[in-house]
């Protein structure tokens, strides 16, 4: 900051938040612990929600806390132990040098075209520069793409949250995602239950005997047919009875 | 001088957002493990609703769209996570192994 004689409170929870989401970010892609990754991620939210609560959502930092650390963690912390034994394996692949340079450039751009740093570039010379900055000038690009009118912060309706829910049940706005991703809930709910659902040996070596049985009775309308290929109901009886299952 | 909101200037919250989102790249595309790389996708999903959050509030609060992009990211993000882990915990019963390079039964 220019004229940072002494940082406020808001400031200095704003960097504690930063550097806790940041940090077990982190250690969360970092370490070969799968169970302390999925710990260090709860620690990563909290942070997350602790954003959202500087700038005055609550709500959200309500949703965040309900929804990833209630939910979600706890999820992951289930398939972590579901699938045991994948522990203390090598953490990264060989492409892990190459990713890490990859995420770096692309977090340079980023921080390039939002940070707070101007860097002079001769569109001339690099016309495709313009396309980031339409409005910058000829030579200076950076930081210019995305900032804000200069205008004050206009204030927060109090009753920000009734507008929000109104918003989602108006047909004018967002009436109908709101009800397609209700819909979209649903149908992944049952998808999770019918992929995860653990089947019994028995079941298993019923269907498996099922299967058996329904491959010797084509097997046999097949030849059947073959022989006597004038009686034309035997194959479509054949394909009635594998179609029941 | 950027407009301050609690004294923090917006671009405080798109830098942390743009490092999140880098984190998560880095581990989906380095992890070896399909868990660790859905955690990667969940880091790089709240990075995007740091930024739809913090720019609704420095721009323009009086609308409600950008609380409710943030809802519905949310709400995808748990279905992802759902359908995603139903799937690895399916996976490692038939072959034993959660790494996404070993899974190539599908190759041609």
């Amino acid at each position: 900051m220019t004229n940072s004689e002494i940082m406020t409170i808001h400031q200095a929870l704003f960097i504690v938040m930063a550097l806790a989401v940041l940090g077990s970010a982190i250690f969360v892609v970092t370490t070969s612990n799968l169970f302390r990754a999925a710990l260090m991620l709860i620690l990563t939210f909290f942070g997350i929600a602790g954003l959202f609560v500087l700038l005055d959502i609550g709500l959200f930092a309500v949703a965040q806390v309900l929804i990833y650390i209630g939910a979600i963690s706890i999820l992951i912390i289930f398939a972590v132990m579901l699938t045991r034994g994948m522990q203390g394996m090598v953490p990264r692949n060989s492409q892990a040098v190459a990713a890490a340079v990859t995420a770096g450039i692309i977090f340079a751009v980023l921080l390039l075209l939002f940070g707070p740093f101007r860097v002079t570039v001769d569109v001339a010379r690099w016309p495709v520069f313009s396309l980031f900055a339409g409005n910058a000038s000829p030579r200076d690009v950076g930081g210019i793409a995305w900032t804000p009118p200069n205008q004050p912060i206009p204030a927060m309706p109090e009753t920000y949250i009734a507008d929000f829910g109104r918003s989602l049940v108006d047909g004018n706005q967002y009436l109908l995602p709101f009800l397609l991703i209700a819909f979209l809930v649903d149908v992944v709910l049952a998808g999770a239950i019918f992929i995860a659902r653990q089947r019994r040996p028995a079941e298993i070596i019923e269907d498996r005997r099922r299967q058996a049985e329904e491959a010797a009775e084509e097997a046999e309308a097949m030849r059947q047919a073959g022989m006597t290929p004038d009686v034309a109901p035997l194959p479509e009886g054949a394909v009635a009875s594998t179609a029941e299952h | 001088m950027q407009n301050l909101l609690n004294g923090i200037p917006l671009w405080w919250y798109l830098v942390v957002s743009a490092a999140l989102f880098c984190i998560g790249l880095y581990a989906v595309l380095a992890r070896k493990n399909a868990i660790a790389l859905l955690m990667g996708v969940e880091l790089m999903l709240n990075a995007a609703n740091i930024n739809l959050l913090a720019f609704w509030r420095y721009l323009t609060p009086a609308s409600s769209g950008g609380l409710a992009f943030a809802a519905f990211v949310l709400v995808i993000a748990a279905a992802e996570a759902a359908v995603g882990l139903a799937l690895i915990v399916s996976v490692y019963r038939i072959t034993r192994s959660i790494d996404p390079e070993k899974l190539d039964q599908m190759k041609l």
